[in-house]
């Protein structure tokens, strides 16, 4: 007993000692993609440079907000990644702060989608996307959006569920395949309550389609190009599907929060992270298509990013206000279609 | 019995207060927040508009229903083992007991991962129905109501058994063949002598299997995703995702009122059979 | 009688496929060679046994996990065993609302008992990712140290620290010499239960885990999320065996299920 009690709080001296050796600490909230990637090229190169220790926390874009929302008297986070049309539901609530553009070098070099994605001055763009579909190309052909829903694919198939950013992408570029693409998305949203019960699950992190494919639970999903490069590690023959009604555009945007104690040190991190050298070795990692203009790669990482001028300007985005203002409309179509 | 108030308050107190501070207090702010409008008086406007939703009305519904089901399902396995388990000799009897009680020292994260392989399209029980011929392309079983119930009934079985085991050897020993000499069949046996003789055992069990169903969260976590919700993932849901915290509130209410409910049956069920004792004394 | 000779064997058989099968597909699992989580596994190795030690995460979520489960547990015990004493031995007003209060925790879902606390408690007093869990923790052991304690309290003849009392032994001194080594095999059972329980929670942990603060279950559920090979079920099996071992041990040199 007395030993599990000296144990115990050698234990805690051990966790808080550890904590205030270091002097400086950045929060950080992202995505939990490629973590491994992430630390080896950005986390670990970082910390080396600023001599402070970052503390990475992994979630999706709307559950970031929310935390975001619960701490906003007391912010644990510094900064964040988020969805464009979450930046600016972020800003909305007054939870970020406008960025001090001048402290980023490579600012300029972005692409000008990437420069000020909302219009509003708090938020910058660090990595943008196409949403297409990924599948077996043993097991079935895609030439369409529409073509998920034949009956012979429909069993086999995960779809976003509508609180993740791929979610109004994807149904906006089936509303254009059904040939009704009006923002209330309620045609496409109809067509998903008609087949509920037959798509495998509605996943909530594209992490989780990866596992899904592997166990061969499903053969096809709609995703974001970030998501693509562990397919390729499968051993499967998978494909990108390039449907006849376009790709829809994604976009990743950087936000710092407001009241945070450590400003200048978030915004040296967004410094790094956005500049040539470090977005180039995303790129051929295949972690992060870049923002940043001035990145050459090969022809083949290329391919298997969403890569270049003439791409960027081709991806069809919902704009944020669209998505924002439409969004509690979704749900609700959503819920009652396809959630019972 | 010591009379000394102050000495026995000065005991108790300390635990009484931390439990009411860093719980009871924070989760009746909670469940008051449901009931609150938004100019500060009280309403029951979000328990209406909770209930409006067809989405939230079948997820109530579902979760109602899993927990019933998985409750009854596991009390007739769980008389059919505790009954195999009490006829074993001591020896046997222990080691099986203790083979019972073994899952619900593993992680519940492990034992629902276990499932995912078990019950996918690639996993064992479809290889078996394939290679017995039992169906032509792998079944869907992941991800459905189907998945989450034989999740829920492998993690709170246990509960009812060792319920049932304690009721049984606390039952007449003669009481079954006194029966079966008067000429009942099995099916009267335990109709008329077993079931109401063990009934104590069977809500004690109950209540802990169906306010287990109640507060898991890992199985339909895992086994549903957010495709088959449940309350409690629900309730995950309205505050990781939707930031909507009347509503996390309205759930939470919802699953206290049940699991109080079951738990009130439980100690009436007990008194009563106290108060009978007292009064055959 | 072919029938009922049939029928425990039978009965018995399908339990333990049922009840200790998926556990041993997990162990199976975690020595395979293959990249994938699979049964039957492909090949036999050791790899993903390792791995799970060279996890970074994992070795600070285990951490946490241990600092709670024995720190959460202790808590209690020192919260509840003067609170079980009280309720056992003498005659206070409101016992019942007491033992009410106390063992709540174990009535409310678990996920209900995290997000008041992040709420009310953690949020407006700016209270520690770390001292969060410590108080939920301990809140959700308390029920169980008081149940076990006053079980094994209730057990032993109170006439034995009222004769150490008389014979001129302070109220203080009869319990540490008299009743303490009497009930401490149902102590320690009670501290048992509470780090199994503790160390396997995940609801109460889910809303009160931070940046770089979780709990090793937590992690594991996030990590399973990203990652599909064997090194969860690795990660699985050690823990049980861990558990497993604790309460064996515990069993054999203690009694420990007369207590519980």
């Amino acid at each position: 007993m007395k030993t599990l009690i000296t144990a115990s709080a050698a234990v805690l001296l051990a966790t808080t000692g550890l904590a205030q050796a270091q002097e400086k600490t950045l929060t950080i909230s992202v995505y939990a993609l490629a973590q491994d990637e992430y630390k080896q090229i950005v986390y670990d190169p970082f910390q080396a440079i600023c001599g402070c220790k970052l503390v990475v926390e992994t979630g999706n874009s709307v559950e970031r907000v929310a935390k975001m929302e619960a701490n906003k008297a007391n912010p644990v986070i510094d900064m964040a990644v988020v969805s464009m049309a979450d930046a600016l539901s972020a800003s909305r609530k007054d939870l970020t702060d406008t960025i001090d553009t001048a402290k980023l070098k490579s600012f300029n070099a972005l692409y000008d989608i990437a420069k000020d994605p909302n219009q509003d001055g708090k938020s910058v763009g660090y990595t943008f996307y196409a949403n297409s579909i990924v599948y077996r190309s043993d097991k079935m052909k895609i030439e369409s959006w529409a073509d998920l829903f034949k009956p012979e694919y429909v069993g086999h198939i995960a779809f976003p569920n509508i609180t993740t950013n791929g979610a109004a992408p994807t149904l906006y570029m089936l509303g254009q395949a059904l040939g009704k693409d009006t923002p209330d998305l309620a045609a496409p949203i109809a067509t998903i309550g008609e087949n509920k019960d037959e798509i495998v699950t509605f996943y909530e992190k594209s992490s989780q389609l990866v596992q899904l494919m592997k166990q061969e639970e499903i053969w096809a999903a709609p995703a974001g190009r970030f998501a693509w490069a562990p397919f390729t590690k499968l051993g499967l023959p998978m494909a990108w599907a390039t449907p006849k009604e376009g790709q829809a555009g994604g976009m990743n945007v950087m936000v710092v929060t407001k009241g945070s104690k450590n400003r200048d040190l978030a915004l040296q991190f967004m410094d790094f992270w956005l500049s040539t050298e470090i977005q180039t070795k995303l790129a051929e990692k295949l972690v992060d298509s870049p923002a940043n203009s001035e990145v050459k790669v090969s022809d083949e990482i290329a391919g298997n990013l969403t890569f270049g001028k003439a791409t960027a300007e081709s991806l069809k985005f919902i704009p944020s206000a669209v998505a924002l203002d439409n969004r509690a409309g979704w749900i609700k179509t959503w819920n009652d279609k396809v959630g019972q | 019995m010591f009379q000394n108030r102050a000495e026995a308050f000065a005991l108790a107190l300390p635990a009484a207060i931390f439990a009411a501070a860093v719980f009871i207090v924070p989760v009746l702010i909670l469940l008051s927040d449901g009931f609150r409008s938004l100019d500060g008086g009280w309403t029951l406007a979000a328990y209406g508009e909770f209930f409006s939703s067809p989405l939230n009305q079948a997820v109530f519904l579902r979760t109602l229903k899993l927990g019933a089901l998985v409750t009854v399902v596991s009390a007739v396995i769980g008389y059919a083992a505790a009954f195999s388990i009490v006829s074993l000799s001591p020896a046997a009897k222990g080691r099986m007991t203790g083979l019972v009680v073994l899952p619900l020292m593993i992680s519940p994260v492990a034992r629902t991962y276990a499932w995912i392989v078990i019950l996918g399209r690639t996993g064992i029980v479809n290889q078996a129905f394939q290679v017995l011929g039992l169906s032509e392309a792998p079944l869907r079983i992941l991800f459905s109501e189907t998945a989450i119930f034989i999740g829920l009934l492998q993690l709170f079985l246990p509960l009812m058994i060792i319920s049932l085991i304690s009721a049984l050897e606390n039952m007449p020993k003669d009481a079954v063949p006194a029966a079966r000499v008067l000429g009942a069949n099995w099916f009267q046996v335990f109709w008329k002598v077993i079931l109401p003789l063990t009934k104590e055992g069977l809500v004690i069990g109950g209540t802990l299997v169906f306010t287990g169903c109640l507060t898991a969260y890992i199985t339909p976590a895992i086994l549903g995703g957010s495709k088959v919700l449940m309350l409690e993932t629900l309730m995950y849901q309205q505050v990781a995702v939707s930031n909507n915290f009347v509503a996390a509130s309205v759930i939470a209410c919802i699953l206290i009122v049940m699991s109080f409910a079951a738990n009130l049956l439980l100690k009436r069920v007990a008194t009563a059979r106290n108060t009978q004792r007292k009064a055959a004394r | 009688m072919t029938a009922r000779s049939l029928f425990v064997p039978t009965t018995l058989f399908l339990l333990a496929t049922f009840l200790i099968g998926p556990f041993l597909i997990i162990v199976a699992a975690s020595f395979s060679a293959g990249e994938t989580l699979s049964f039957p596994p492909q090949g036999f190795s050791l790899q993903w046994i390792l791995k799970v030690f060279t996890v970074e995460s994992f070795r600070a979520s285990f951490a946490m996990s241990m600092f709670l489960a024995i720190g959460g547990t202790a808590a209690a015990l020192v919260l509840g065993i003067p609170a079980s004493y009280a309720l056992s031995r003498y005659r206070l007003p409101g016992a019942e609302i007491i033992r009410t209060i106390v063992s709540a925790p174990i009535i409310v879902p678990g996920i209900i008992v995290g997000l008041s606390l992040l709420r009310y408690v953690v949020v407006p007093f700016g209270v520690g990712i770390t001292l969060a869990l410590f108080l939920a923790h301990t809140a959700l052991i308390l029920p169980y140290a008081v149940r076990v304690v006053s079980a094994s309290l209730d057990n032993l003849r109170s006439d034995i620290e009222e004769a150490a009392v008389l014979l001129g032994s302070s109220r203080l001194g009869a319990f540490f010499r008299v009743v303490m080594p009497n009930i401490k095999g149902g102590i320690l059972s009670a501290f048992i239960l509470g780090f199994v329980t503790s160390f396997n929670q995940v609801p109460v942990s889910l809303f009160l885990s931070g940046p770089g603060v979780r709990t090793l279950p937590i992690d594991m559920m996030a990590y399973m999320e990203i990652v599909f090979d064997p090194s969860v079920a690795a990660l699985s099996s050690l823990l049980a065996f861990l558990s497993i071992g604790i309460v064996f041990a515990a069993e054999r040199f203690l009694g420990f299920s007369r207590y519980v």
